[in-house]
């Protein structure tokens, strides 16, 4: 199950070998976030006087994460540490497509509907689901959600397709 | 003191409304619902079911959000003492002993003990923050912009030095929370940061989708990809709930000494309910003349922890109701409920609103209560729901979380946020990054630039303000100093034994 990463940890790159590649590539994408950070309030005006402007502190942390960024990856360089852990696919996967589903669903089918496609889409997500098994919860979990939700706490949701 | 009477009993008064008794209650049933689940931790559980306090008055949601995280706590208690999976690592010290004690057929008096120090340790820290309240309210009004922003940098320090792993990684964490905090409309001029002419981003990224897709969604993701047969479940009956005078004298000690140590580590920023029990055991095992039968089922190794974990839980509101800073994550995710319900959390909370207040440090009475009172006649629910597979467990948070999610602002988009954070939290954990200094981070962010901005320009735009007004130099002198010592190689090797568990 946890196979995936060579043995001894170490991965080639530009022509020495990253000792610790968690921290390594850890550090490189902090520093990309840090730079699109810096990209992105590139129009927002900074210091003016003694005031700051609204530019000042995204550029001020920015600066300093891209520097913490770059140390990280320095470590990464120098010390020793675990393999990446390979990346799953199904799980994120289907779970990420089960989540942006609902926010796409909830509008145009409502709550109920929404739910339970949910729900089905999720339990995708793992090895071991069972068809039958999993549409049974998935609806004690809309009649649950419907009772906390709508019921009890009197949020104020459309429940089924506007066609209704 | 009379004072301090004249406050409880308003609280008392404000608690006692049947209500916010019964909102405790519920709070504390479905935090201990929640906690026993096994990989969801505190932080998750207060983020899961943030959005039903929603709903509620705001006195009523505070108490309610109080009660779903002694819950929480508690319940991860229950599944280390019965099946050995801490639900959380408040608790991952009870297991040592605490399941031994299960093994032996002591399952009861284990949790009668934990539920026992827990609730004395819960009356102890609750006097402690109302007689404290006001003293340190007191100060706090005495700080200005400068103040507040070094006492930030020092809570984030102390979150930093107690995250387990590289003291740099947890640092670069605080950073990016901060600068995720940026984005949407600046506090002074409203320009739109970072926003990107979304809609939905002009107003910041949500906290709780934030809180939701690290926490809630990263560690479903992540528990799918673990195998599931690696529980060790207790299918011996539990007989015999009540503990013997024996274990009671046993365990006084015990329980005064982890109370102690609980409420001292709480107030610390940073400090929390996980060192507090991690250093109670210690320090037990320490004094104890019977050493080697801790880790064999010795009633002093649940005892400790679990009331230092409680006190801690408890006087770690102090900072956050004194001074509006929260000292750890679950406290980061109270800010975010009180700024949702229009509070701003901090000193002029026990001026302007005493009721919530008063009546909040008085639920933390009741609410230890609740949990006695629930926890020992309901062992046994909570155990058969630790037989529900995850397969049918995990889609049922999600959909949990994203009705949640979506009924904060009815807004999809929030949802999709959520999701996105999601698998930034599963790209962290891959990569040994703690989500905890990023939480902290994000809720501290507005605060801290707010503060950091005022300072400089009462300061005429000169940074060293911060060095010479005596109370931030100290603390920004103590921030340093801990910076410094935890990098320090002997210390880390230190913190990495305590953290092995």
């Amino acid at each position: 199950m946890s196979d995936g990463a060579s043995p001894t940890g170490k991965q080639q790159g530009f022509g020495f070998s990253i000792r610790n590649p968690r921290d390594f590539w850890g550090g490189l994408v902090l520093i990309a976030l840090a730079i699109f950070a810096i990209w992105a309030s590139r129009d927002l005006p900074g210091q003016r006087g003694f005031a700051f402007g609204p530019g000042t502190a995204p550029r001020l942390f920015a600066t300093a994460l891209a520097g913490l960024g770059a140390a990280v990856a320095l470590v990464g360089l120098v010390t020793d540490g675990p393999p990446i852990e390979r990346y799953r696919v199904r799980g994120p996967a289907m779970i990420v497509i089960s989540i942006v589903a609902f926010a796409l669903m909830v509008r145009p089918l409502g709550l109920i509907p929404a739910t339970f496609l949910t729900f089905m889409i999720s339990i995708l997500g793992s090895t071991e689901m069972r068809w039958v098994e999993g549409t049974i919860g998935a609806v004690v979990m809309t009649i649950g959600c419907w009772l906390l939700f709508v019921v009890l706490l009197n949020l104020p949701f459309q429940l089924c397709p506007r066609f209704f | 003191m009379s004072e301090l009477l004249g406050n409880l009993a308003l609280g008392f008064q404000v608690a006692a409304n049947p209500w916010n008794i019964l909102f405790c209650l519920l709070g504390a049933l479905v935090g201990t619902l929640v906690g026993v689940l096994p990989g969801i931790g505190t932080v998750a559980t207060i983020a899961m079911l943030l959005p039903i306090t929603f709903g509620l008055p705001p006195v009523g949601a505070l108490i309610m959000l109080a009660g779903i995280y002694y819950g929480a706590q508690y319940g991860g208690s229950t599944t280390s003492v019965l099946v050995n999976i801490p639900g959380e690592a408040t608790s991952v010290i009870t297991c040592l002993d605490g399941h031994q004690m299960a093994r032996q057929g002591r399952a009861g008096p284990a949790l009668a003990i934990a539920a026992i120090g827990s609730f004395f340790a819960g009356c102890v820290a609750t006097v402690l923050v109302a007689a404290l309240g006001a003293p340190l309210t007191s100060i706090a009004l005495l700080f200005g912009p400068a103040e507040y922003f070094s006492l930030m940098c020092l809570g984030l320090i102390f979150a930093v030095v107690l995250a387990k792993g590289s003291v740099l990684k947890a640092v670069a964490m605080v950073l990016t929370g901060l600068l995720l905090s940026m984005v949407g409309s600046d506090l002074e001029t409203g320009a739109g940061r970072m926003t990107f002419d979304v809609a939905e981003l002009a107003d910041g990224i949500g906290f709780a989708n934030v809180a939701m897709g690290v926490f809630g969604f990263a560690e479903i993701i992540r528990n799918l990809e673990l195998p599931t047969d690696s529980r060790d479940i207790v299918k011996a009956k539990i007989t015999g709930l009540m503990p013997t005078r024996k274990d009671l004298i046993d365990s006084a000690g015990a329980i005064a000494r982890g109370t102690i140590m609980g409420s001292i580590l709480g107030i610390l920023p940073g400090g929390g309910a996980v060192i507090a029990s991690f250093a109670a055991y210690t320090f037990e095992k320490k004094v104890s003349k019977t050493p080697e039968m801790f880790g064999r089922g010795i009633i002093q190794g649940v005892a400790a922890p679990e009331s230092a974990n409680n006190a801690a839980a408890q006087t770690s509101f102090i900072p956050l109701l004194t001074l509006g800073i929260p000292p750890n994550a679950v406290m980061a995710l109270m800010v975010g409920a009180m700024t949702i319900h229009g509070i701003v959390p901090g000193p002029q909370v026990m001026t302007k609103q005493p009721e919530l207040f008063w009546g909040m440090i008085a639920s933390m009475w009741i609410g230890n209560l609740m949990l006695v009172i629930i926890n020992l006649p309901l062992v046994g629910v909570w155990v058969s729901l630790l037989r529900v597979p995850y397969r049918l467990l995990y889609p049922s948070i999600i959909v949990f979380c994203c009705i949640g999610i979506y009924s904060i602002n009815n807004s999809p988009t929030d949802v999709v946020i959520a999701a996105v954070f999601g698998v930034i939290g599963y790209w962290l954990v891959k990569h040994d990054f703690e989500p905890a200094p990023l939480l902290l981070g994000f809720v501290l962010g507005p605060l801290m630039e707010e503060n950091l901005r005022r300072a400089m320009l009462i300061a005429r735009g000169d940074a060293t303000v911060f060095f010479t007004r005596p109370i931030s130099a100290v603390l920004l002198t103590i921030a340093i100093l801990l910076l410094v010592v935890a990098a320090l190689p002997k210390m880390r090797r230190r913190r990495d034994e305590v953290f092995v568990e």
